[in-house]
């Protein structure tokens, strides 16, 4: 079974311009699905819909088979949810918010204390866990929004912005813990993010979202044929012969694309055998973050030319 | 109630015990208006029992059968028995408002409540299991005044009169009928208020003119019902739970996520 089948999923508010449209998707189970965008592209809308939160205008989704505008809850009972408006009561301690949100999903007390208390050594909140939510700094906070989310081991988690406020350390601490949950746990994680470096390190597919409109959907290689599927090389020499496209970029550096490894070591002999001295070579798939440039760039040419 | 509703419930009436600031405010007003005012109303009888000219012309216009022999007890029971269940329609109404505005705007205002409703409850079940712990929490303070009350005031008539005077059958109805639906009532309007409302504040000031033309209405007429038959007490007693009644069941009808977290 698909963890999330989305078809023409549309939500417009009311009488505004659309926050989602006529997006279409599907997650398998075990997959971590980065939704990338800038703010206000509509992940949160996406998040929202995909829990029953609001309803589409137009379209539909299911969570493992589930419809979340008909049965929210029992969806939300699958699902863990971490959003920047899904605070912790202040008024309690780390581990009673915890032992709460456990209970809430019924779970039996002593569980959810053995849970939470689990929870919280993983994600280093051990020695924070009597203080109240209040004394929290705000990295604190977002790990225990994680830990909240994974109380009740849900089989589908939906992380939004998890590691916005996290200094780089915890950071990559969540990122292990998603990645470890979705190979050894085969849980599937719906990740919303503006940072597209952090999202390549972590995610196994994406969709790459702007003003509601998804622009593309699949794996980094799948992104990568759109574009451009090759290398870029990048040459430090002090001279390029000619007869090959380099294009010069800074001082000694140069830049040329290619297809395949193989095309690498014919351009550095004829650098030398044309008397150049190589520096320095590098070769580059496009990155994430240069994919999403180039699909934005050529939407607003697509634009221009309607 | 399952469990995750009565965890709901039990973490609401937490919340309002561990906030020093609403507790005071919920305890404090009902103490003032059930034992601090009879006893100065006992006290003031046993010691300037001089002037009785105004008293006598008001127990002379009463039904013969609460006229008592005894002067000073007439007035004790007058207060008693007519005058201070009016505080008890007040009371729960300010409890409820308090708590009612604090579990549900007061999660919407601390960012907690998108998180509840991420929990497998349908909203139904959340907003009933709030509903609920507003209504204990109504009834917790009503019950506690009633019981304070009773004790002091009797401890006071006992020695100043020398015998007890026991509250009349009318308490029956106005405890466990009439207080409980006007309590309902103030809840529900502050649920169906809450959708609008940002800030507690904002929710409780919205609850208080709601509310207002109730005390109004209903407490200025109240004491001559309670004097006319227990039967027309007992018939608005009903006449509020319906409408608590029908109040609660609307709201219902008319939630959703969307409304709530906007």
């Amino acid at each position: 079974m698909k963890a999330i089948v989305a078809e023409r999923l549309t939500k417009i508010y009311s009488g505004e311009k659309k926050a989602l449209d006529n997006a279409s998707f599907e997650l398998s189970q075990g997959e971590v699905f980065g939704f990338l965008g800038p703010n206000g592209a509509g992940k949160t809308t996406a998040v929202k819909l995909l829990n029953g939160m609001i309803s589409p205008s137009e379209g539909s989704c299911h969570v493992f088979g589930i419809d979340p505008s008909s049965s929210p809850e029992k969806v939300h009972a699958i699902s863990g949810v971490v959003t920047e408006h899904a605070q912790m009561y202040g008024n309690l301690t780390g581990q009673e918010n915890l032992v709460f949100y456990g209970t809430l999903f019924g779970i039996p007390k002593e569980e959810s204390l053995k849970r939470a208390l689990a929870l919280l050594e993983r994600l280093d909140l051990t020695v924070a866990k009597d203080k109240k939510l209040t004394t929290y700094s705000t990295g604190m906070r977002q790990r225990l929004s994680l830990a909240r989310a994974m109380i009740h081991t849900p089989k589908i988690l939906f992380l939004d912005e998890p590691t916005s406020g996290l200094d780089p350390e915890s950071a990559q601490s969540v990122n292990n813990m998603i990645k470890e949950l979705a190979s050894d746990k085969g849980t599937t994680v719906f990740l919303c993010t503006h940072q597209l470096r952090y999202a390549q390190e972590v995610c196994s597919s994406y969709g790459l979202i702007d003003d509601g409109t998804l622009l593309a959907v699949g794996s980094l290689d799948a992104l990568r044929c759109r574009i451009f599927s090759g290398l870029k090389v990048h040459i430090k020499s002090n001279r390029f012969p000619e007869g090959i496209s380099f294009r010069k970029t800074e001082g000694q550096w140069a830049e040329i694309n290619v297809q395949t490894e193989d095309e690498i070591p014919p351009i550095v002999k004829r650098i030398v055998d044309a008397g150049g001295n190589v520096y320095e070579v590098m070769a580059n798939r496009l990155s994430l973050e240069e994919i999403y440039f180039s699909l934005i760039e050529k939407r607003k040419e697509q634009k221009e030319v309607r | 109630m399952n469990t995750m509703q009565s965890a709901l419930i039990k973490k609401d009436l937490r919340g309002i015990t561990a906030n020093k600031q609403l507790l005071v405010a919920m305890i404090s007003v009902p103490i003032v208006l059930t034992v601090v005012v009879p006893s100065i109303f006992i006290m003031l009888i046993h010691f300037m029992p001089n002037d009785f000219s105004d008293f006598d012309a008001m127990l002379r216009m009463l039904p013969i059968d609460i006229q008592l022999d005894n002067m000073n007890t007439a007035i004790i029971s007058l207060l008693l028995n007519n005058i201070m269940p009016v505080f008890f329609i007040i009371i729960p109404i300010m409890a409820a408002s308090i708590m009612a505005a604090s579990s549900f705007v007061g999660e919407k205002e601390k960012r907690t409540l998108e998180t509840l409703l991420y929990c497998p409850l349908s909203l139904k079940q959340i907003f009933r299991a709030k509903i609920l712990s507003s209504f204990i929490m109504s009834e917790l303070v009503s019950i506690l005044s009633f019981t304070i009350m009773t004790l002091v005031t009797q401890i006071e008539i006992f020695l100043t009169t020398g015998s007890l005077l026991l509250p009349n059958i009318s308490w029956l109805v106005v405890l466990l009928l009439l207080s409980p639906a006007v309590s309902l009532i103030a809840i529900t309007l502050i649920v169906r208020g809450s959708a609008r409302a940002q800030t507690m504040e904002e929710s409780q000031q919205r609850s208080a003119l709601l509310v207002l033309p109730v005390i109004f209405l209903v407490a200025g007429q109240f004491m001559g019902i309670i004097l006319i038959n227990i039967w027309i007490l007992l018939g608005l007693g009903a006449l509020l739970a319906l409408i608590a009644w029908i109040l609660m069941n609307g709201s219902f009808q008319k939630i959703s996520y969307e409304s709530m977290l906007r």
